[in-house]
């Protein structure tokens, strides 16, 4: 157990012109899990083997512990990594697998046969103890991986998308048994997924990288309520925030024909700022159909979930505004409605070329 | 506003520029010192060994050829230039050879490489039996080759008793001397039989590894058996074909064992490739400055026609490394 | 009802068979065998011909039923094919262990931890094996007879592996890349050292791909001919050379030589025939995915 710093820490790949991830500053606490989310081409799974040792710390820092590791190699770093195709060794059983670091490590074999033994039990294995990976199920060997990892009791647990390769339902079913055994265990856990439901729901904090950049590093409640800039507040609910750049008008913005009020604050800060036109960012269970006020759209799906439904409509001057509703009320396509803001809902506003918070 | 944003950012991927110059500096420096060494270490002792058996000798043979020198007669090694390279050029044996040597490796690695690629065909769909066939075919490339060419030479190509004699006389065709009659041929026909299964398996490798859902996709498309063949499959086929077609070429240039024993190069040189030919001269002549000459001929011919086949090679195997 | 009942499990029960084997008639697979037995004739009828008495070996018509008898291989033991037998083995076995001992490691080097230089290294190997022998045989004839190695096993051992250290170093290098990367990587965080993840982790897989390299050395090794003839004489003698001073001997006695190419030629194609698996995985170069 120990803590995480990535201090300023790049990496470019050998014979990449790009900074695969740029000056990286991160402060993990002893036993946090911290999820590192983003797109593909967005750092996070090198972020992670930076810190593992594959990759090499060409800028700044990382220190696990207090203990700079720049220079250390792999095997001298106590962290364990599940990986996303799970690089069991083919030729060994599941015991052997999971005890392989132990025996490195000189371990007894009874003592080794007892770790191997509980972790078998608390993942669920112990049936499986003498059988080579070839003969075990993707779920199984995706345990087998986490067993391997969780043996060694490390300082550290990285795990590199490790549901990617489950089906849907062994997904969501893992997940919780992956959370539920960090905390048991209390091991400070870096997890990279490009999901970010599993963000959500898995991480104390979420770090949300984008080609090679910080962007948030915060709660997951913190990058819901407040993302810090356009591309959080885009990547982070599903479905998407509704992001429209508009312009700016005395009271509020115009979107499609109608005008949105805002705030006195927000419009204080928007011509502090000197612009005349701004994105606002507005989560779709912020929108509701109205009868009376509220803006003019053109309803062109709805997707009936069951526990609630997504209208994704269309403003006047192409604006594409998504709504959450009750399905059972739901309207239908092509009706036209009229959307209006939650009085207590929150608008976001972004520099239209940054996408840096406005307010 | 925007005058400052965009010199902003003007300056700022600068920054980056040069911040990623010194990091590749850095990579470049460390990876080549002593990790690099270390990582070559393993190398080397095959490295060395090679240099040492095959370069060196080579090194000698050229140095032969510039003398003239006979082992039977001690003693009269001298130098003399380049006139083995002259009496070579002007050698219209030589020449002759060497068209028989090209003739024989062409025509050996088409048509064994033609008969291959019908035979893995063959292979390739599931039948009672494939894996007893499979081994069945495999047997010609095992066999030791002057076994072999005795075989042919003996039982099956005899003038009064051979086989194929025999089923000649069945259709009531005459007797034929096979092997005094089209000694290169036979020659021939005795490597285009042991290298054939050396073709297939390439091949057959090469077919069984092709994605079959390109070929289901085709059929839906409408494409006809033949059409898919030639579109989809043979183009896939390609690298295989290629890699057979160099490597047998490399095996066969020093093709000597089926000769020497068939033939023994004749009637005359009719049937003589270059290594037959250079073995008579240095070994059955003693002549060792004009075998030298020679061997240093076909090494330059070899290295033009390397060349290119490891060119090939390279751009078909890296790029399949590259697309994996 | 009954019928259709049967119907159905007719129509059901030829499905099954063929995950198994195929045994449907096909008129492919009939052309196939065809083919193979065509091809298997020449090694059939010279073992058939090793069965022979000499009366029966060479006549007109052939004879394919005829009492089998052992003499032939007793005369050709008898005439003394023990050493060659000997010499053919040590060469075989040496070279080919000693190919695969400076092999492997080049192998490695070539593949899992590429320098710049990797494929300048790898392109000298195999230039190497484009070389026509015939250039180098000369001046490896005088050397070897200067270092008074001439009809010394040694010699041949040496050369050997020079002949067959090139394919063998392509072919384990394509082994070696098949291997995930990934798993170096766990074997290194799980705490082994390069030598530790070389044993326990890359070695193991790579062995199928050794046997099959190691098999297709000691079948170009035995059956080689051209060093041997012209490199040794009568103590260090293989047995293809053996085979040829045979003929000399016994000229047109058919049956005799056959017996004498079927003793020379069986190891390999035995060992062929029980590896075969591992020999066209070898001969596929890993060019299958």
């Amino acid at each position: 157990m120990a803590s995480i710093q990535y201090k300023k820490a790049s990496c470019i790949y050998p014979g990449s012109d790009k900074l695969a991830v740029d000056s990286l500053s991160l402060d993990i606490q002893d036993g946090e899990f911290v999820v590192l989310v983003g797109p593909s081409g967005s750092g996070k799974s090198t972020a992670l083997r930076m810190l593992a040792g594959l990759e090499d710390i060409d800028e700044g820092h990382i220190e696990i512990g207090g203990k700079d590791m720049v220079g250390v190699p792999s095997k001298d770093r106590d962290i364990a990594m599940v990986f996303q195709n799970y690089a069991l060794y083919p030729n060994k059983t599941v015991a052997e697998n999971m005890g392989f670091a132990l025996k490195l490590r000189g371990v007894s074999a009874e003592e080794r046969r007892k770790k191997v033994e509980d972790a078998a039990k608390i993942l669920d294995l112990t049936e499986f103890l003498d059988r080579k990976p070839a003969k075990l199920s993707g779920g199984q060997r995706q345990r087998v991986a986490m067993g391997r990892a969780i043996v060694r009791e490390p300082q550290v647990f990285c795990m590199d998308e490790p549901l990617s390769n489950l089906d849907a339902k062994l997904r969501v079913q893992t997940r919780t048994q992956i959370a539920a055994l960090q905390r048991r265990l209390g091991t400070t856990t870096v997890y990279v997924t490009h999901d970010q439901v599993e963000a959500m729901t898995m991480g104390d904090r979420v770090a949300v990288l984008r080609f090679g950049k910080l962007q948030q590093f915060a709660s997951p409640n913190d990058l819901y309520d407040k993302p810090a800039n356009a591309f959080v507040a885009g990547f982070i609910g599903s479905p998407a925030m509704n992001l429209v750049t508009v312009p700016v008008t005395e009271n509020g913005v115009k979107i499609g024909d109608g005008t949105m009020e805002l705030e006195r604050a927000d419009l204080t800060k928007i011509s502090d700022a000197g612009l005349n036109e701004v994105t606002i960012g507005i989560r779709p269970e912020v929108l509701e159909i109205s009868d009376s006020v509220g803006v003019d759209v053109v309803v062109d799906l709805v997707e009936d979930l069951g526990s609630e439904a997504f209208v994704y409509t269309h403003a006047g001057s192409g604006v594409e505004l998504v709504a959450r509703c009750n399905p059972r009320t739901a309207p239908n396509l092509a009706d036209s409605v009229k959307l209006r803001r939650h009085p207590d809902g929150t608008v976001h506003l972004f520099h239209p070329k940054t996408g840096e918070r406005l307010n | 506003m925007t005058v400052t944003a965009d010199t902003d950012a003007a300056a700022s991927e600068e920054a980056v520029a040069e911040r990623v110059r010194k990091i590749r500096e850095a990579q470049d420096v460390g990876v080549s010192r002593a990790e690099g060494w270390r990582r070559r270490l393993p190398l080397l002792p095959a490295l060395i060994f090679m240099i040492v058996v095959t370069q060196i000798p080579f090194l000698f043979t050229l140095y032969y050829s510039t003398l003239s020198w006979n082992l039977v007669r001690p003693g009269s090694r001298k130098f003399v230039g380049l006139n083995n390279y002259i009496a070579v050029a002007k050698d219209s044996q030589f020449w002759r050879v060497g068209l028989n040597t090209v003739v024989l490796i062409v025509v050996v690695v088409l048509v064994s490489a033609f008969l291959g690629l019908l035979i893995a065909l063959l292979l390739d769909r599931a039948f009672l039996g494939r894996g007893v066939v499979r081994t069945l075919l495999i047997t010609p490339f095992l066999i030791t080759p002057v076994a072999a060419a005795l075989v042919w030479k003996t039982t099956l190509l005899d003038a009064s008793n051979g086989i194929f004699n025999w089923v000649l006389s069945l259709v009531g065709a005459g007797p034929v001397d096979w092997i005094g009659k089209f000694p290169l041929t036979m020659v021939m026909v005795v490597l285009i039989w042991q290298w054939t299964p050396f073709m297939m398996l390439l091949i057959l490798a090469g077919l069984q590894s092709m994605p079959r859902d390109i070929l289901e996709a085709g059929r839906v498309d409408g494409a006809g058996a033949f059409q898919l063949f030639r579109e989809l499959t043979l183009a896939h086929l390609r690298r295989f074909i290629e890699l057979g077609v160099v490597l047998g070429a490399i095996y066969l240039v020093n093709t000597f064992d089926a000769i020497y024993m068939m033939t023994q190069g004749g009637p005359g040189i009719a049937s003589a490739n270059l290594p037959f030919y250079i073995y008579q001269r240095a070994f059955l002549g003693f002549d060792m400055g004009q075998a030298a000459a020679m061997g240093v001929v076909v090494v330059i011919f070899t290295m033009i026609i390397a060349s290119f086949a490891l060119r090939l090679i390279f751009k078909s195997f890296t790029g399949k490394e590259e697309a994996a | 009802m009954t019928t259709t009942a049967e119907k159905s499990t007719e129509a059901t029960a030829p499905a099954v068979a063929s995950k198994k084997k195929s045994r449907k008639f096909s008129p492919w697979g009939l052309v196939a065998w065809l083919v193979g037995l065509g091809f298997f004739f020449p090694v059939f009828w010279m073992v058939l011909t090793a069965f022979k008495s000499e009366g029966d070996a060479a006549t007109n018509p052939p004879k394919l039923f005829f009492t089998p008898t052992l003499d032939q291989f007793k005369a050709v033991f008898e005439q003394g094919i023990g050493p060659a037998m000997l010499n053919s083995i040590f060469a075989t076995g040496i070279s080919t262990i000693l190919v695969l001992l400076l092999g492997v490691p080049a192998a490695f080097a070539l593949s899992l931890r590429p320098v710049r230089k990797t494929q300048d290294g790898l392109f000298f190997f195999m230039s190497t094996k484009m070389l026509p022998i015939v250039a180098a045989i000369l001046p490896l004839y005088v050397i070897v007879s200067n270092i008074g190695m001439l009809d010394n096993i040694w010699s041949l051992v040496i050369l050997y592996t020079s002949m067959n250290l090139p394919i063998a170093v392509w072919m384990m290098r394509s082994f070696f890349l098949e291997v995930p990367g990934e798993l170096l990587e766990a074997a290194s965080l799980d705490g082994a050292s390069l030598m530790r993840s070389v044993r326990e982790v890359i070695l193991p897989l790579v062995s199928p791909g050794i046997a099959a390299t190691a098999l297709i050395c000691v079948i170009f090794a035995w059956n080689e001919f051209f060093f041997a003839v012209n490199l040794t004489a009568v103590n260090a003698q293989t047995m293809p050379v053996y085979l040829v001073g045979f003929i000399a001997g016994e000229g047109q006695y058919w049956a005799v030589l056959s017996a004498a190419a079927t003793i020379t030629a069986l190891p390999v194609i035995l060992c062929g025939w029980f590896a075969q698996n591992k020999l066209v995985r070898g001969l596929s170069f890993g060019a299958i995915k």
